[in-house]
């Protein structure tokens, strides 16, 4: 025991000494740049929406920092982000918040993907007073916790497919429709579905079928045979991007006719790309499309972002990564009207923030959520094996009109 | 009781000392060193287990979750009614004064230690008839049914979480809290290993080593092994649940699979953990715990993207170079470091046979 008792000793004091010389303390500004942090899902099951996310900021940094970077009290400032991966895992993107504010010193925050993670974030960044700017926490519960520091520069999950129930009963000639429904079960889909259920209600539309689906989603042909049994009039699903490519590979592959798919992350699942013509007619909530008329002076159109980042990256950007670079102009604009780097002048010049940005007019709520910026519904739609995103609603913004009933499989090339 | 030997309580004194100057000393790494005391009880409770009695359980995180879930329930539940805080993904908010959340979450840690005790008892009265892969499968599947039902409870915030009470904001102190759970969960590894280390010195131990060894014999010697091996897992079960209603708090918001029934990451690391030190070893636990936190938080973020990659590696390296743990290593190197007599004419004989 003597022995390995100092063995033992010998461990700890090694750490000790590791730790000392490693609590050497970072500056939230360390000369000509301003050091924000993130807690990113690289892997896991968000790691695609996670690198949407990433690229968004990325893709803003350089573009900022390359058109003179931020003003503050007359001298230029350059954006940096530190990174860790979060493993898509709620305690881990505590921790690691908690990591970025303590070791890292860093004093203004981007927000990680997925609200489950960002309700595991908010305490953290609420409890040292750091204000945290995020593009890709929705879930409704976020905004009605008085948190003070949490600006999100997206619209609310519930938001997201309400506007679909509507447009259904709308066609339905104004009477409640049948809805069957089946979401993830994780933060922002049932939130979501929190959505469709007001929804509902309000129209007095029925719901017949309500399923979960497990967060490992891969398989939902319990749901699908259900609904060729009852046949609603609209089926809603949403998981992430999962949730979206297994609902048209199901879809196609047992043939469900339904006359309305009302699904969410079309675009960052790349459904038209990656199902072409079996995706035809999904219907799809999205926070931006590049086709929308907003402008700024960095990105300058959606259209000429799209195509920059086309160029970037190699894939047309999903509206994750559009908002993810939002949130960067509006941190940009707060550090430029505060002109001071102290986090509660930053973050009252959050509050007051007005701007309008490529991916659309930011203005935030009393509970930190983005108030100025409808969500818009967008179709796939095929020419040939060509597939294309256009958007039906708002109206506004429809490029193309919203078409219904979806075709029967049958009567499908 | 053995009576402790004055070299190691010399060695227990400075550990201790050290382990109340931490969060002082490394103010910044407060909740890293909560996460550390906190794998160590699971480390060292799954040691009970699988390396004493050799049931290798995957089933610990069940208490674990339990724990936190309980804990959280309790803390809201006292004074406000739960099914609102968690309505809706928990839109309404209610705040807890400094005194009811002190006392809510002292009363759902005492409910968090408990129950998963009873539930170990129950469960364990039915399964525990198992042996081998048969059990280990088992107790598998109950960490991942748990999960799967835990999302499907609304009052307990299904699929959406639960957000567990903010600390209480009259605290001004942003310090406080990383404080309190800190010396609360070294409050807890203390009465951890407290208790192990007794364990070790009883009767207790070397029933279970009986029942790794041999359990048919066990049972011939008139040891009813069924009993011992369900009061075995509730001690785990016991500690289990606390940690877990220490980690809910400290986390701050509570995922039925990613953060309560977590058997993907803390279930499989604890086995780890105690492999990687040596199971069956009092020490072993604890120093498998702290090498892998370290690797973890130190290595981890340096390779961004590939770290589950170094995990399997790391488990590899474990199992082909150092089955037997650290210690197990160690001892085998020195075998008279740990108070094994060699006759080293009998070695050299055996040596020269060969």
């Amino acid at each position: 025991m003597n022995k390995i008792a100092k063995l033992f000793v010998t461990f700890i004091s090694a750490i000790t000494l590791a730790l000392v010389s490693f609590t050497s303390s970072f500056a939230k500004v360390e000369g000509e740049y301003i050091v924000l942090g993130s807690a990113i899902s690289l892997t896991g099951k968000y790691s695609s929406n996670g690198v949407h996310t990433q690229n968004g900021y990325n893709m803003a940094v350089e573009r900022i920092n390359k058109m003179g970077g931020v003003e503050v009290q007359g001298k230029k400032y350059k954006f940096e982000i530190i990174y860790y991966d979060d493993e898509s895992n709620p305690k881990r993107a505590a921790q690691l918040a908690e990591r970025l504010i303590k070791q890292d010193g860093v004093h203004y925050m981007l927000g990680p993907y997925s609200s489950g993670l960002t309700k595991a974030i908010a305490p953290v960044t609420e409890k040292y007073k750091i204000p945290m700017v995020e593009a890709n926490g929705a879930s409704r519960s976020l905004f009605t916790k008085g948190y003070k520091y949490l600006f999100a520069v997206l619209s609310p999950a519930n938001q997201y497919l309400e506007v679909a129930i509507d447009l259904a009963v709308e066609k339905n000639g104004g009477k409640g429709v049948k809805i069957a429904q089946a979401f993830e079960q994780d933060a922002f889909s049932q939130d979501v579905r929190l959505g469709i259920l007001d929804a509902a209600k309000r129209t007095g539309s029925e719901i017949i079928i309500d399923d979960k689906l497990p967060k490992e989603l891969n398989d939902m042909a319990a749901t699908l045979a259900k609904v060729k049994a009852v046949k609603p009039d609209v089926l809603v699903v949403s998981g992430h991007t999962k949730g979206a490519l297994t609902a048209i590979r199901q879809i196609s592959e047992m043939k469900v006719d339904v006359p309305m798919l009302a699904m969410t992350h079309c675009d960052a699942a790349k459904l038209s790309k990656q199902h072409g013509k079996k995706s035809e007619f999904a219907l799809c909530a999205s926070q931006w499309h590049k086709n929308l008329s907003y402008k700024d002076k960095f990105f300058g159109s959606g259209k000429k972002y799209a195509k920059d980042f086309q160029k970037e990256f190699g894939y047309d950007p999903p509206y994750q990564s559009a908002e993810s670079s939002a949130a960067l102009l509006v941190f940009k604009d707060a550090f430029e009207r505060a002109n001071s780097f102290d986090r509660d002048a930053v973050r009252d010049a959050l509050v007051d923030t007005e701007m309008q940005t490529f991916y659309g007019n930011i203005k935030f709520g009393p509970g930190g959520q983005n108030v100025a910026k409808p969500m818009i519904l967008f179709q796939v739609r095929c020419k040939g094996d060509d597939c294309e995103n256009r958007v039906v609603a708002p109206t506004k913004w429809a490029s193309d009109k919203f078409y219904h009933p979806i075709p029967k499989w049958s009567e499908r090339s | 009781m053995e009576k402790v030997k004055q070299k190691d309580l010399i060695l227990y004194s400075g550990l201790i000392i050290l382990g109340l100057a931490a969060p002082y000393l490394f103010s910044a790494f407060k909740v890293q060193l909560t996460y550390l005391c906190v794998l160590i009880v699971l480390a060292m409770t799954w040691n009970l287990q699988g390396g004493e009695m050799g049931y290798n359980t995957f089933g610990n995180i069940l208490f674990y979750g339990l724990g936190m879930y309980l804990t959280a329930s309790v803390q809201v539940g006292m004074f406000f009614p739960l099914a609102e805080w968690t309505e809706s993904g928990g839109e309404k908010t209610f705040v807890h004064t400094t005194a009811q959340y002190f006392q809510g979450i002292g009363v759902g840690l005492l409910v968090a230690a408990i129950i998963p005790t009873i539930i170990a008892g129950a469960i364990g009265y039915a399964i525990l008839g198992l042996r081998g892969h048969y059990f280990a499968i088992c107790t598998l599947g109950l960490g991942i049914a748990a999960g799967e039902i835990a999302g499907g409870i609304e009052i307990i915030g299904a699929g959406q979480g639960f957000t567990t009470p903010p600390f209480p904001a009259e605290i001004v102190d942003a310090e406080a809290r990383g404080k309190f759970f800190y010396f609360l969960s070294f409050a807890l590894l203390i009465g951890t290993f407290v208790f192990v280390r007794y364990i070790y010195s009883s009767r207790f131990r070397l029933i279970l080593n009986a029942i790794r060894d041999n359990e048919d014999k066990a049972e011939a010697m008139g040891i009813q092994t069924m009993k011992y091996k369900i009061v075995g897992w509730m001690c785990s079960a016991f500690f289990c649940g606390l940690a877990g209603g220490i980690m809910g708090g400290l986390i701050g918001y509570i995922d039925s699979t990613d953060v309560a029934f977590d058997g993907r990451e803390m279930g499989v690391f604890m086995v780890l953990m105690a492999i990687l030190g040596g199971k069956g070893t009092l020490w072993g636990p604890v120093i498998g715990a702290t090498l892998f936190h370290f690797f973890k938080e130190g290595l981890w973020t340096l390779i961004l993207g590939w770290q589950y990659v170094a995990l399997g590696v790391l488990i590899v390296v474990i199992v082909v170079y150092f089955p037997e743990g650290l210690m197990g290593w160690l001892r085998e190197k020195y075998p008279e470091r740990f108070g094994e007599v060699i006759d080293e004419k009998d070695r050299k004989a055996q040596v020269e046979l060969k």
